[in-house]
């Protein structure tokens, strides 16, 4: 018995030694499309894309008979989903992308999908004077590594206040919504359209925007598969086109793209509205809008440790498509 | 796949390099402070259950009363009262022992309710023959005895899930710090080594403090017990 017990542990050992084995997939036509996203305004385009039927109609040429939509609560588990394969593009911010390629993540960001778009909220009674105000102050905020909590880091360091002397308080958007409007945080820092929500009930006040702590830095992008880039690189391409016809669409048209939005994710039209008409965000497509704070965030993830390496522009960013459709 | 093979399972070389790695941290702070949520938890759920669970099945208009609620709040995932965590007690320790609370005090409850129902009607008739004829009594010295196997199988029961609560506990800002943030906090980083590190500590940890539950309460409290099925 005790050797059989021995055998069976030294054959778990040998397993979990060896890990997983990976089986490369080989080169195939891609006819269903995986599309993953996040319910925010930052990614209308895709959802117009999707309710106007763009994504079906333009790359229905390329073989592609199907659209599935996955939508995700944030950008880890969206990664993690591409990790796992069942991923093919990806609007998602622009910092989980950082880990999950550190991590062995076979994909590129391809196009720009905003930059800015996130507020510093404080509660109504609770003032701000600038970057000093928030000492001593407890804020809520996305995880470390995410873009919120690295730009308001930096933006504490930038104008001389100590971190430490913040209670940066971790947690995902829902709960930083609840904890201001039940006045247990001073403050919020996320993307929109959450600031908009809290404004809307009368909880809290947009104080900065994330544009004045750090100018134009990127926020969400659209990340392609490592294997749709090498072997259908013509859908890649159109898959580009689309976006930017979306994006064009958006900030033309942005009324119908808050109702396409508020119709899509059941949130209240006119916050939505607000939330359109308030931020300092705005809807691009350029990549190269985004690669210095891009490369910038993945400095700071391998000084922080979150990443053993420090990645660069070529491990993030392929930008050649985004040229050649630019180019025609 | 567009991944490597680190992502899916992490190899047992790689777990001890994230061990090695961070074992001072999972002793200095994130341990103490994960045992600190458990022991709110779970202490908040004995305190409430075993009274209610006593009451309920020792008097039939209590568990008249109060049966409906628990099989009401009962189905309801600890995940579910976040909001109501935040709200009432704030972005503290105690948010944190409330949703291990909810995952700990009902399993002692209805263990305590079923070990005080199953009680045979002649044990109670031949205490009261011999004088223990007050209520306080009965339990004390008949009930609570007789249910003390079934209630310590409800306390077992409760502390793996008030061990599975923890992860959901600790992913809403309460602190920055303990098994279930690293958990979420090396997820959102995409190191699964890590995770898997924090997870079989998770797991361990359950382990010894089920053993020495055992230990004190079959070894000890429940020896009387040697010989009837053991």
């Amino acid at each position: 018995m005790k050797k059989l017990i021995f055998i069976a542990l030294l054959a778990a050992v040998v397993l979990l030694s060896l890990g997983c084995i990976s089986s490369e997939k080989k080169s195939e036509n891609v006819t269903t499309l995986r599309i993953g996203y996040q319910p925010s305004t930052h990614q209308i385009a895709e959802m117009v894309a999707a309710e106007k039927g763009w994504w079906a109609e333009d790359l229905k040429p390329f073989g592609v008979t199907e659209i599935k939509e996955f939508e995700f609560p944030s950008g880890p588990p969206e990664m993690q989903a591409m990790l796992a394969g069942d991923l093919d593009i990806a609007y998602v911010g622009t910092a989980p992308p950082i880990s999950a390629i550190a991590q062995g993540l076979d994909a590129k960001i391809v196009a720009a999908v905003n930059i800015n778009g996130s507020d510093l909220v404080f509660k109504p009674d609770v003032a701000y004077s600038g970057p000093q105000s928030l000492i001593g102050k407890s804020i809520g905020t996305f995880p470390p590594g995410s873009i919120q909590d690295t730009v308001m880091k930096k933006w504490l360091q930038d104008n001389d206040v100590p971190v430490s002397e913040v209670k940066i308080l971790p947690m995902g958007p829902g709960d930083a919504v609840t904890a201001i409007t039940a006045g247990k945080v001073d403050g919020v820092f996320l993307p929109h359209p959450s600031p908009a929500i809290i404004e809307q009930e009368g909880k809290g006040e947009s104080v900065v925007a994330s544009g004045e702590m750090w100018p134009n830095h990127a926020c969400c992008s659209l990340v392609v598969s490592g294997r749709l880039i090498r072997d259908n690189p013509e859908l890649v391409e159109q898959i580009i086109k689309t976006h930017i016809k979306a994006t064009e669409y958006v900030n033309s048209h942005p009324d119908e793209a808050a109702q396409i939005y508020s119709a899509k994710t059941g949130q209240d039209l006119n916050m939505v509205e607000h939330s359109v008409e308030t931020w300092d965000g705005m809807w691009v497509s350029d990549p190269e809008l985004q690669i210095p704070s891009t490369v910038e965030y993945a400095r700071i993830d391998y000084e922080m440790n979150y990443t053993q390496r420090e990645l660069t522009e070529d491990d993030l960013f392929d930008t050649s498509f985004y040229k050649r459709v630019i180019l025609g | 796949m567009a991944v490597d093979d680190t992502l899916i399972l992490p190899s047992f070389f790689q777990v001890l390099e994230a061990l090695e790695q961070s074992w001072q941290t999972i002793v200095t702070d994130d341990l103490p402070i994960s045992l600190l949520h458990f022991a709110l938890g779970m202490g908040a759920g004995l305190l409430v259950a075993l009274p209610v669970g006593m009451s309920m099945g020792w008097f039939r208009v209590v568990d008249r009363m109060i049966d409906p609620i628990v099989e009401i709040i009962r189905p309801i995932p600890p995940l579910a009262w976040i909001p109501f965590a935040i709200v009432w007690f704030g972005l503290t320790n105690e948010a944190a022992g409330f949703i291990v609370f909810i995952g700990a005090v009902f399993p002692i409850l209805i263990n305590t309710y079923v070990g005080f129902r199953s009680l045979p009607k002649v044990y109670v008739e031949s205490a009261k023959v011999l004088g223990a004829t007050r209520d306080a009594d009965l339990i004390r010295y008949i009930a609570f005895p007789f249910a003390l196997p079934s209630i310590a199988g409800g306390i077992r029961i409760a502390m793996g899930i008030a061990w599975m609560c923890l992860v959901a506990a600790e992913m809403f800002g309460v602190s920055t710090s303990g098994l279930g943030y690293k958990i979420w906090s090396y997820y959102y980083l995409h190191k699964m080594d890590y995770v898997l590190l924090y997870m079989i500590v998770l797991g361990l940890l359950g382990l010894l403090i089920d053993r020495s539950f055992r230990y004190v309460v079959e070894e000890r409290m429940l020896k009387w017990r040697v010989g009837l099925t053991q």
